[in-house]
């Protein structure tokens, strides 16, 4: 087995664990990204791969699973840039008309939101709770999901999204919008609205 | 004119927008108004930052590990497959 170390001290890398070890969280991670199965084992696999080639690179400065995940990173902004490319233009027209219909003619709510109860509990209870949330994710076109993922749980700028989904500044901003609100929307159905305490 | 008036449906687009960007002045002076007086908006904005915070906590912990199902036996033998067979002598089993 060949390990590096530097100085006995840093972290070593051990590719033949990989699999075993990190496996599972990297297809998670890549899977709540690219909602898309194939794709996710792909990009992991591609990581891998990609990462025992550049070993050297490996300064220790992070942890194996660090590395591994910062690799996995660009691995699937390559992934939404290539599908950028193929410049798909899915549902956008369906998540405006969600929008709008919140909103009667003078731009008032219709049904506002209703008050969460966001003590404590809800996060004692968080692997529900975040199934519904990542769920409610999930339920966003892969177009608006998209610019949510890469702005909340990678925080990209609104520059830097813009160049890897090849869209404006603007349309960035209505995209996050249109995530936000339907997403606020789901969890209100899904979570808060369901449970005894959950609305006030 | 009164460009600091805003509806519920301009103060939601708004309140995202200050999340991504700085906004002029006059705008954050119309939110702050609207919202002073808007129960609805008020509940939207504190509501989305609830779920930017529950996201970032998440994300931290990598509890994402828990809502996915593991990687198949085939599936992962395959990947192994593959780091055996990408020819790199770095992989020895």
């Amino acid at each position: 087995m060949n390990t590096f170390t530097k100085e006995g001290s840093a972290p070593k890398l051990d590719p033949a664990r990989w699999v075993d070890r990190y496996g599972d969280a990297l297809y998670a991670f890549a899977m709540i990204r690219l909602r898309d199965r194939a794709a996710a084992e792909d990009v992991v696999q591609e990581t891998f791969v990609s990462a025992l080639h550049s070993m050297q690179n490996f300064r220790g400065h992070s942890s194996e699973k660090t590395w591994l995940t910062a690799i996995l990173k660009h691995k699937i902004l390559d992934y939404f840039r290539q599908k950028g490319r193929e410049g798909k233009q899915q549902n956008l027209e369906t998540t405006q008309d969600n929008i709008r219909s919140l909103f009667d003619e003078k731009g008032h709510w219709r049904e506002g939101p209703s008050k969460w109860n966001t003590n404590p509990r809800v996060f004692f209870e968080q692997k529900e709770f975040m199934k519904v949330l990542y769920d409610c994710i999930g339920e966003l076109t892969k177009r608006v999901g998209k610019a949510f993922v890469l702005r909340e749980m990678d925080g990209l700028s609104t520059e830097e999204i813009c160049k890897v989904l090849n869209i404006t500044a603007d349309n960035c901003w209505v995209m996050l919008y249109r995530a936000r609100t339907l997403l606020r929307q789901c969890l209100e159905m899904n979570w808060f609205e369901g449970s005894s305490d959950g609305a006030a | 004119m009164r460009p600091w008036i805003f509806n519920c449906r301009e103060v939601t687009r708004l309140v995202s927008e200050s999340l991504d960007r700085e906004l002029p002045l006059y705008q954050r002076i119309g939110i702050r108004l609207h919202l002073s007086m808007c129960r609805f908006c008020s509940r939207y904005r504190k509501q989305l930052l609830f779920i930017k915070e529950a996201i970032a906590r998440c994300d931290e912990k990598n509890c994402s590990e828990e809502i996915f199902e593991p990687l198949s036996d085939e599936v992962r033998e395959r990947m192994k497959q593959a780091l055996a067979h990408s020819g790199d002598s770095n992989f020895t089993e």
